[in-house]
């Protein structure tokens, strides 16, 4: 079956081949579901959960599945924001002409490499809040806080109460996601030629300016379109702290998903949402990436 | 990298000293390496002294027996060991059937049936923009009820291989695409169909390639197997939060299981590497 692409044969034996498998498989599927389960499919739950009626405001208010949805783009948002400095700061160090920077930095990075991201976040969090946090006295804070600050803390951060989880949560996801991002960085100052560095130290730059006015600018477009999938990383990743009982989709769902005994329709749905935001999010970086690299030309 | 010329120009332009070998001993290379042996110890310290601090007792010599116990001369296994072991049957299985699954994709989206295509687009699609938490628990709770799998074991590593299989693909994809075409239209030339192509013109090119990638997934599977404690597959760190939820020395067990899958994935990545240079001084 020499392959030359010709109109003669639309149709190939492959294609016959896959469409019977994936018929096979939904065929399947479905005689399980509807005769030996005896499934009986019941999404009325589903709209209930992301919008009730509230009797006192009369307005449709968001319920739990829009909430958790809300919660998972706060936090991945903070990660964005606290790993990309902690990224570029890292990144640097590791082009950095001193062999200390650059071991710290790959220091770092090999340790998150390695490290896998769930024991991680336990162990974190135990660390955080049996340890840094009675240090830091968010606890009295967020007892003594005034409502309006409160009002602004659990828009910022998410229920008080559960502010130990969200901040443990949301520093050990920057700090993996960092390692990531220092990648990126490195990657986009080293594809900058040499001859670049050496033009500035000939008109008698600083290596600060050499970095700034140089090295930075040119490399910020070759590594926003990187960060850019490292933010969908970070949506998705953010449900690992489900674990921690962060409240957030996924650990929503599973609750939604046990108290209603509807474990097919809730995580179906789940993983629908997920990707409806993230396949959003990546066509629309996408798009702008096109519009901003036909700019540049 | 650089000549001592270039070098001694360079430092001439900063406006230090001529003599290029002259260097300040704070400026050197040994003092830099003992600044970071200095922050590691530092760091190590600082988290020893927290976690020490209000009144935490360590209680290291509990540990052992949860890694093996010896009983009338005979060796057992403990807890912490067997989840080890499950953790890597995990991987091993993981691993051949994300080679199976990245394949037939790889093999997919590289035909031209159109069907098959879009098969893998979906299935590439799906993967890459929902969560492995997700995934998973839709494998755990809802295809293993409706495929009827009776062990959670492998719906976990089943869930994970589709997962890895997604990267596995590409890596393959794009190790296949890195043969010239030249070489294709040299096989078609002397009469090879496409499969015997692929068998004896590109996989033995493309292969090296993938190597070292591949390598890396089994890291991955290492490290995302982890989350399998979110179901009940008995794992090194499932393992670990029922010991926790036992005897109470969270600090112990979650250092002792960090230290425990930093030993396999620093191995494996060290094997990564070493196969990266090889490759690369052998082309």
């Amino acid at each position: 079956m020499i392959a030359p692409r010709s109109a003669k044969h639309p149709i190939r034996t492959l294609d016959v081949i896959v469409l019977a498998s994936v018929a096979a498989v939904i065929g399947y599927i479905g005689y399980r579901v509807n005769f030996v389960l005896v499934y009986k499919w019941d999404w009325s739950v589903i709209p209930t959960y992301l919008f009730r009626w509230d009797e006192k405001t009369a307005t449709l208010v968001p319920n739990l599945l829009i909430k958790g949805l809300i919660a998972t783009i706060r936090i991945a948002i903070w990660a964005m924001v606290v790993s990309s400095i902690l990224g570029v700061i890292l990144g640097i160090a590791r082009t950095s002409d001193r062999l200390f920077p650059r071991l710290v930095s790959w220091a770092y990075v090999e340790f998150i490499r390695n490290i896998p991201p769930v024991p991680f976040l336990f162990l974190f969090y135990f660390f955080i809040s049996s340890r840094i946090m009675p240090i830091l006295g968010i606890d009295e804070f967020i007892y003594s806080a005034s409502p309006q600050t409160l009002v602004v803390m659990e828009f910022l951060f998410g229920p008080a109460n559960l502010m130990t989880n969200f901040i443990s949560g949301m520093i050990s996801l920057s700090m993996m996601s960092a390692a990531y991002i220092a990648e990126i960085v490195r990657s986009g100052i080293q594809v900058i030629p040499r001859g670049q560095r050496e033009a500035g130290q000939t008109v008698g730059l600083s290596p600060f300016a050499i970095m700034r006015y140089i090295i930075l600018p040119q490399a910020v477009q070759r590594v926003v379109p990187p960060l850019a999938g490292q933010f969908i990383t970070l949506i998705k990743d953010s449900s690992l702290v489900a674990l921690i009982s962060v409240q957030e989709l996924s650990f929503l769902a599973m609750e939604i998903a046990i108290s209603e005994q509807r474990f097919f329709e809730v995580w179906i749905f789940t993983g629908f949402m997920y990707f409806t935001v993230c396949y959003s999010c990546a066509k629309a970086f996408g798009w702008l990436e096109k519009r901003m690299g036909a700019h540049r030309h | 990298m650089q000549t001592p010329v270039f070098d001694a120009a360079r430092s001439a332009v900063a406006g230090e000293k001529h003599n290029s070998r002259k260097v300040r001993w704070w400026k050197s290379r040994g003092f830099d390496f003992l600044q970071f042996i200095v922050l590691v110890g530092f760091v190590v310290w600082v988290t020893w002294r927290s976690a020490a601090s209000l009144d935490y007792r360590w209680q290291w010599y509990r540990l052992p027996k949860y890694f093996y116990r010896i009983i009338d001369g005979e060796l057992i296994w403990g807890p912490l060991i067997n989840g080890l072991f499950v953790t890597l049957e995990i991987a091993a299985w993981g691993m051949v059937l994300t080679l199976i699954i990245g394949l037939i994709t790889a093999i997919l989206r590289l035909s031209d049936s159109f069907a098959g295509q879009a098969l893998a687009r979906i299935y590439l699609e799906t993967i890459r923009n929902t969560p492995l938490l997700v995934q998973v628990s839709i494998f755990y709770f809802v295809l293993q009820p409706i495929l009827g799998i009776n062990n959670p074991l492998w719906t976990g590593i089943l869930s994970l291989a589709f997962f890895e299989g997604s990267f596995a693909s590409e890596i393959i994809r794009a190790g296949v695409n890195s043969v010239p075409r030249g070489q294709w239209e040299a096989s078609s030339t002397v009469g090879l169909n496409k499969a015997k192509a692929y068998i004896y013109v590109i996989l033995p090119q493309a292969v090296p390639l993938m190597l070292p990638p591949l390598t890396g997934i089994l890291v991955n599977l290492v490290k995302h197997s982890a989350i399998l404690s979110f179901v009940a597959v008995f794992e090194l760190t499932t393992e670990a939060r029922n010991l926790i939820g036992d005897t109470f020395m969270s600090f112990e067990i979650w250092f002792t299981i960090g230290a425990m899958y930093l030993v396999v994935t620093i191995t494996l990545s060290t094997l990564v590497g070493v196969l990266e240079r090889r490759i690369r001084r052998g082309r």
